[in-house]
């Protein structure tokens, strides 16, 4: 039964890949990876895109794991269960389940408008972090939820302070699936078209974003973009993005995974 | 050192009045009892009397617990515990605790043990201080790789005895032991009862065990425990023998409904 499920995924998975791959198949090469896209399908290439999606990534992962795990390092470990916790806890708990399109709307009046960043790489980080941050919070305290209080009681009982407690003994239990967690949150950010659609993400540039303040452009709105357009040629394209985009969360999910082993057997 | 002289020795720990609940239901009612320095001490009773909370009010742990509340007093060598100025953490060294479960830390048998070390702050090689500890508890025996091994590829009485060492690093005044020897094989039983045994020289022990015939052989004092309130405590040869409270010579017979 087990089995039967995992080959109908992994054969779900296999399938859209090669679907994607065979869409993709004239414009996948090396030049596609790097150049900016074109008006001519043909030379069209998701440089910009991925430098984008690269930025968008790096900038959340430095906001969105410190900020998520500290809160959820305090709400699990530190704060008392009095009932503004409970309350705070079930607001983040509501807002990891908000769909992103409405993240989009907020950062627009927010950030692109507010803060006037304009539709930059910094606004679409900015926005994805505010999408992000519930999730890290959420996953996170799970994770460290799951780690049995014995643990804890073991170590306080030798003379530990709390901090102690949750440096040397919680954190290094929870650290694969606090790990899994971030990554997680951070590939539903940078698969999120919907809110970079609404700050405005532009999907022809001739340059790759080189600072937070360039204009916003990344792998899931080119997606949208080239799959919008009427012509044959594109749809390759936006195939090809699809696999760059797929490459992307594939080489996440190897960091992960290398952790995973490494970590393997150090705590049951 | 050993307390042999008789008559009254001065009590290390006392509480007085004791309450403690969890989520308002009372697990300990109105608790006084006094353990003299020196001596062995074990609390018996049914499963579910208290005998864990009481030993865990001892060092404040029972805090930790959220929904846990305490009221009464515990007194260590003339010191309210639960003073607001006390800190938790050197309660907890001067006042060892070795758990029911032994719950290592997934690391080696050295970071097991210098763990406490370290939290204290101690500096320098802690190789003199994990190597004397595990000493005491059998575990040392001149060869190094002992200290490199993964703590939880032990055997189950190892693990019980390396918990015990972990508490013994910081030489504490007294040892709370909650069921030292559950759910071991009668040989990793009886090595745990000798390091107890040898401990009383150490410090001392107060121990919960649903094993009164370990009480009788390990313990100077026993307490009696039902449903919370502490029914009998005295020398544990009177007690045994010649127990005054009906529910003490119920439960030691094992007439207990």
């Amino acid at each position: 039964m087990g089995v039967a499920a995992a080959l109908v995924t992994m054969s779900a998975l296999i399938l859209l890949t090669g679907v994607l791959l065979v869409e993709a198949r004239e414009v996948l090469d090396w030049r596609f990876f790097l150049d900016p896209p074109s008006r001519v399908a043909a030379e069209g290439g998701v440089g910009p895109a991925v430098a984008g999606s690269l930025w968008l990534t790096f900038l959340v992962a430095a906001i969105a794991v410190p900020l998520g795990v500290g809160t959820a390092v305090y709400l699990a470990e530190y704060a008392p269960p009095t009932r503004l916790v409970k309350a705070v806890e079930s607001v983040l708990t509501n807002l990891a389940g908000v769909p992103s399109v409405v993240y989009g709307i907020a950062g627009l009046a927010l950030f692109v408008r507010g803060l006037g960043l304009g539709p930059s790489i910094l606004a679409g980080a900015l926005t994805l972090t505010a999408l992000t941050v519930p999730l890290v919070v959420v996953n996170c305290r799970k994770a460290l939820q799951a780690v049995p209080d014995e643990f804890r009681w073991a170590a306080f009982g030798l003379g530990a302070s709390r901090w102690q407690v949750v440096r040397d003994q919680v954190l290094p239990a929870a650290a694969p699936a606090l790990l899994a967690g971030c990554c997680a949150a951070l590939l539903r950010a940078v698969g999120a078209a919907a809110p970079l659609l609404m700050l405005g993400a532009v999907s022809f540039t001739t340059f790759a974003p080189g600072s937070p303040n360039d204009p916003l452009t990344a792998l899931p709105t080119q997606i949208f973009a080239w799959a919008a357009r009427p012509r044959e040629g594109f749809l390759a394209l936006a195939a090809g993005a699809s696999v760059a985009l797929l490459l992307l969360m594939a080489a996440m999910h190897l960091v992960l995974f290398a952790h995973r082993r490494r970590q393997k057997g150090t705590w049951s | 050192m050993v307390m042999s002289a008789p008559g009254p020795a001065l009590p290390v720990l006392s509480t007085e009045r004791l309450t403690v609940r969890f989520d308002g239901r009372a697990v300990l009612k109105d608790v006084s009892i006094e353990i003299p320095l020196g001596r062995v001490v074990s609390i018996i009773g049914p499963a579910g009397s208290g005998k864990t909370t009481l030993l865990r009010s001892f060092n404040r742990m029972n805090e930790l617990i959220p929904g846990a509340k305490t009221a009464g007093t515990v007194h260590f060598q003339g010191v309210d515990l639960y003073d607001a100025d006390i800190d938790q953490a050197e309660v907890r060294r001067r006042i060892g605790m070795v758990f029911q479960k032994a719950t290592l830390f997934p690391k080696s048998v050295f970071d097991n043990v210098a763990f406490g070390l370290r939290a204290k702050g101690v500096e320098g090689d802690l190789h003199g201080l994990v190597e004397e500890a595990l000493t005491v508890v059998g575990l040392w025996s001149g060869g190094a790789e002992v200290l490199d091994a993964r703590a939880l590829d032990l055997t189950a009485g190892e693990q019980r005895r390396l918990s015990i060492a972990r508490a013994l690093a910081l030489k504490p005044d007294c040892l709370l032991l909650d069921e030292p020897t559950a759910a071991l094989d009668p040989a990793a039983s009886a090595k745990v009862e000798s390091i107890i045994h040898a401990l009383r020289h150490e410090c001392t022990i107060v121990l919960a065990t649903s094993d009164h015939t370990q009480a009788g052989r390990l313990s100077d004092l026993t307490a009696y425990l039902d449903s919370g309130r502490l029914m009998e405590y005295g020398a544990t040869q009177e007690l045994f023998t010649n127990p005054r409270n009906e529910r003490t010579e119920s439960y030691l017979t094992g007439r207990l409904p």
